[in-house]
């Protein structure tokens, strides 16, 4: 029974090193594993990094590449007789517009210079300082036992960052009380969210700390195996984060460590998908309950954090919890916003949780043109107009003016942008994105794009007549969080610049007004 | 069931569905308790042999507590929980719900939901709650229209991707031939190498068509629509000892189609083997043996009583046995044969013709 499991395990790792998706590939992996050769085709052709095997430029097409000119950059790619293929956020905003060459490297092509918090010790991360490889946290946590630990994250009341905000403390009490023995650390470091970059700064800046938080993690609820499941398209993290790991040998010995590739699945971010994909299959989400803090990977409980919720960690041990929580606004600690778009120096900045917009693009140079709109959180946030700027940029002040910080991606419009066409572009992640296990959300995403698509074709408002509706059965039918969001971007779009969204002439092209 | 009923009373609690008490225990979906109490919910993706999948999304309920709308099918019942399986709230969901359905479906002139032999439940859904209406999603979802098998066919077009039919292929048959595949609009039933059935795993038992909610998979040589006066008999199947029972539809005095009694109504739950479902032939066959015969001296087969070829048939064992005593002789019995026929067979060869040469087919 556990050696079949284990070999299923193996599954989409075989198909990578077969070099992807094959009638034949597929049979060898099959009998190498000893799954049916149906699941083994089924699971490949779900990741976008094996399921069409070729050489090719991916050329991303986030918000902020688009608005960096990534269209006119695939034509000037394909008129230099290359193949290119158009691929949702590769997480590399700050240096739009982005592309990964036929060897999975990054190219980049605009020198703009990116910025990043400079060097501040009394930062958590400080992303912009020496390299922590202290360990400290993780020897305070041994002194103060496992109660202790849990008791001072709670008293930090730090926030999951990936996305959620769901308080820590909370899944790590509830591994404690499980009573199966064997359970396990997940570390989601499966970035994707368009606009978002900042676990891929922890990665390259301070992987010790989110190494050592999951130690801290597993010593705490006495899980003996670790693993990361790290973005497929991550190559220089993932290089980074072995040299790390390898620095480290000796304070991470205690443990069984394992880093997994993903495949390119934006979907697999989220929690139950990410455990999917570790055992193998496609990355469709679970219905929860059950959670994964109960059953998770191997059907046993498991405890999934985000990459930059488990580098806070060790800081919180060493000076804390009471003095992580007084580093926020309304909200504790700080937080590494990624701010991209129309601003002058892009980048990732830890600024305390709840600063505003204002803020954080000051400390990203100032504004480039004329703001007109942006997007907090993500994809998954929507768009909010200027006049919002003064929100506190944190998870309740965002969740209360009907968006969400999410995963603190934030993204700047300026008044150069047809937001029709910006929310279009949302769309089409959302489709090419989801999962297709539900109905709201595979017809629901495609159905949405394609009569916006007619309508900035057309001009004619009727074209999104039942948006409201099928939005609101996104919402309301979806199982996971990709279709309950993806109609957020044109909802807002629709809501705060109802101008973008009027009778055009003809052929779409003219800006809102 | 049975053994629910011997549960002790302490298990039993109470919950409330659209404002009526009634019983549940320990381990019950909310979809359960409804139907016991005669409350119907809909669903797609649901087959009572099946790990519930909860990704049709039709049986979302409201459950007092849960700001989410959640599935019956999946949903866990527990003491004093309140369900809701019809408000406003609903109705709007399912006339949307639907209306994604038929946006991403082929459509009759109507605009409803086509029809095969087998029953369309989406569009049995859209006539009972009008969906809202949508224009087509032309979902570039692949079929597999070079596959020669004899028996099973797909159509994309009428797939809603409920994957009853992986799933029915995995847990019950454990063949595990067929699979999602891609992802997204672009979700497809496939197979490894996108092969014809015929060069892969499967056994051709045909539960993907039984289990099929929409006729996305449909039997390839029965017609395509039963005319209306189209009988419903039902059968035992005479390929083996098993007995699974049968129901055949009848037109015009001939066997025109094979399926399987619902789930739950005999021993062979939903089940059947690819003869039972799809070797009916031999009945109007026109080589088919259907009276006794005996080869007379010119050579030929001349129809007989049955009691003048047993007595044939008889004498020329007993002629053997006297000649060549009894272990020149062997018997071998059918794997149609029953249990019960097996026992008279070997009777039959140990004391009538005292040999131990007794043999069944489907022993080897
Ligand atoms: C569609 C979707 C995508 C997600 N993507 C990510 C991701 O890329 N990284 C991440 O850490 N969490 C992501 N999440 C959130 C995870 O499900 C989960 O809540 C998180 O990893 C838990 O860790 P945290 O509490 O430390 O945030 C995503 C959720 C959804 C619904
Ligand atoms: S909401 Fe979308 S991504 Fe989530 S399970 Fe449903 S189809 Fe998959």
């Amino acid at each position: 029974m556990l050696e079949t499991t284990a070999q299923r395990e193996r599954v989409l790792k075989l198909l990578e090193e077969e070099g992807g998706v094959t009638e034949e590939s597929v049979r060898r992996v099959a009998r190498e594993a000893n799954v049916p050769e149906a699941e083994v085709w089924g699971a490949g052709l779900f990741y976008t990094l094996i399921n069409n095997p070729g050489d090719r430029v991916r050329v991303c097409d986030g918000l902020s590449c688009q608005m960096a000119g990534a269209d006119a950059l695939t034509e000037r790619l394909e008129s230099q007789g290359k193949t290119c293929e158009r691929v949702s956020c590769l997480g590399q905003c700050d240096l739009a517009p982005a592309t990964l060459d036929e060897q999975m490297k990054l190219v980049t092509y605009e020198g703009r210079p990116t910025g990043v918090t400079p060097d501040d010790p009394e930062l958590p991360m400080n992303l912009g300082g020496e390299m922590d490889r202290s360990y400290a946290g993780l020897a305070r946590a041994r002194e103060m036992g496992a109660e202790a630990v849990i008791d001072e994250l709670e008293a930090s009341g730090l926030q999951g960052r990936g996305g959620a905000g769901f308080p820590a403390h909370f899944k790590w009490r509830s591994l404690r009380s499980q009573a199966e023995t064997e359970r396990y650390i997940v570390c989601n470091a499966d970035e994707g969210e368009p606009g978002t970059f900042k676990d891929r700064e922890v990665l390259l800046r301070q992987p010790h700390l989110m190494l050592e938080g999951l130690a801290i993690a597993a010593w705490t609820v006495e899980a003996k195996d670790i693993y990361i499941y790290i973005r497929g398209e991550f190559g220089n993290e993932r290089r980074n984060l072995d040299r790390a790991m390898e620095e480290a040998r000796e304070q991470l010995s205690c443990f069984n460590w394992h880093v997994v590739d993903g495949h390119g699945a934006y979907i697999c971010g989220e929690e139950t998908a990410l455990l999917e994909s570790l055992e193998g299959k496609r990355g469709m989400p679970r219905l929860k309950p059950p959670f994964p803090t109960e059953q998770g990977f191997r059907g046993k409980p498991t405890l999934m954090q985000n990459v930059e919720t488990l580098a806070c960690i060790p800081a919180i041990l060493s000076r804390g919890g009471a003095w992580f929580k007084g580093l926020g606004r309304n909200e504790p600690g700080t937080k590494l916003y990624c701010i991209s778009g129309h601003v002058k120096t892009p980048g990732v900045y830890e600024l305390p949780l709840g600063v505003t917009l204002d803020e954080l693009v000051e400390a990203a140079g100032g504004y480039e043109g004329t703001p007109m709109a942006f997007s907090p959180g993500g994809a998954s946030s929507g768009f909010l107009p200027m006049d919002q700027r003064e929100l506190p940029l944190d998870f309740k002040s965002l969740a209360g003016a009907g968006s969400m910080l999410g995963s603190a991606g934030v993204v700047v419009l300026n008044d150069t942008v047809d937001m029709a066409v910006a929310s279009a572009w949302q769309l089409v992640f959302f489709e090419r994105e989801s999962c297709g296990q539900c109905a709201p959300c595979r017809i629901g995403t495609r159905y949405l794009r394609r009569q916006l698509d007619r309508y900035v074709q057309i001009g004619d408002p009727a074209s999104l007549a039942q948006a409201d509706d099928v939005g609101w059965e996104m919402e309301e039918g979806s199982i996971c969080g990709l279709g309950m969001v993806a109609a957020k971007p044109l909802e807002a779009a629709r809501k705060y610049f109802p101008e973008a969204f009027e009778t055009r002439n003809s052929n779409g092209s003219s800006k809102r007004g | 069931m049975s053994e629910a009923r011997q549960l002790p009373e302490d298990e039993l609690f109470e919950v409330e569905i659209n404002g009526r008490t009634c019983e549940a225990r320990e381990g019950e979906t909310v979809f359960e308790v409804a139907a016991r109490q005669g409350v119907e919910i809909p669903v797609l993706c649901h087959d009572t042999r099946l790990e519930p999948a909860g990704a049709c999304r039709v049986c979302l309920v409201e459950v007092e507590g849960q700001r989410r709308l959640q599935p019956g099918c999946a949903w866990k019942v527990s003491a004093g929980m309140k369900i809701t399986t019809e408000s406003d709230r609903i109705e709007k969901h399912r006339r949307v719900l639907y209306g994604l359905y038929l946006a991403d479906h082929k459509l009759d002139d109507a605009g409803l939901p086509v029809e095969t032999a087998n029953a369309n439940q989406l569009r049995m859904l859209a006539e009972k709650t009008p969906p809202l209406q949508l224009e087509a999603v032309e979902a570039p979802r692949r079929g597999r229209p070079e596959d020669e098998n004899p028996y099973i066919k797909f159509d994309p077009e009428l797939c809603i991707l409920c994957a009853r039919c992986t799933r029915y292929c995995d847990e019950i048959e454990a063949v595990n031939a067929i699979t999602l595949a891609w992802r997204g609009s672009e979700t497809t039933i496939s197979t490894a190498g996108e092969r014809g059935l015929l060069d892969t795993s499967c056994e051709l038992c045909g539960g993907c068509i039984d289990t099929c909610p929409t006729g996305a998979l449909i039997e390839k040589k029965a017609p395509q629509i039963l005319p209306a006066h189209a009988e419903k008999v039902r059968s035992t199947c005479n390929f083996c000892g098993v007995g699974c029972q049968l129901d055949l539809h009848v037109v015009d005095g001939k066997v025109a189609k094979v399926t399987s009694p619902p789930v739950g109504e005999t021993v062979n739950d939903g089940n059947l083997c690819v003869k039972g479902r799809f070797a009916y032939d031999f009945v109007h066959h026109e080589d088919r043996l259907t009276e006794p015969l005996i080869r007379r001296e010119d050579g030929e087969l001349h129809p007989a009583s049955w009691e003048e070829a047993i007595e044939v048939a008889a004498k020329g064992l007993l002629g053997v046995k006297e000649r060549h005593g009894s272990d020149a002789m062997g018997f071998v019995s059918s794997s149609r044969c029953t249990v019960e026929e097996n026992y008279l067979m070997q009777k039959l060869s140990r004391t009538a013709f005292r040999t131990n040469n007794i043999h069944q087919c489907a022993a080897t």
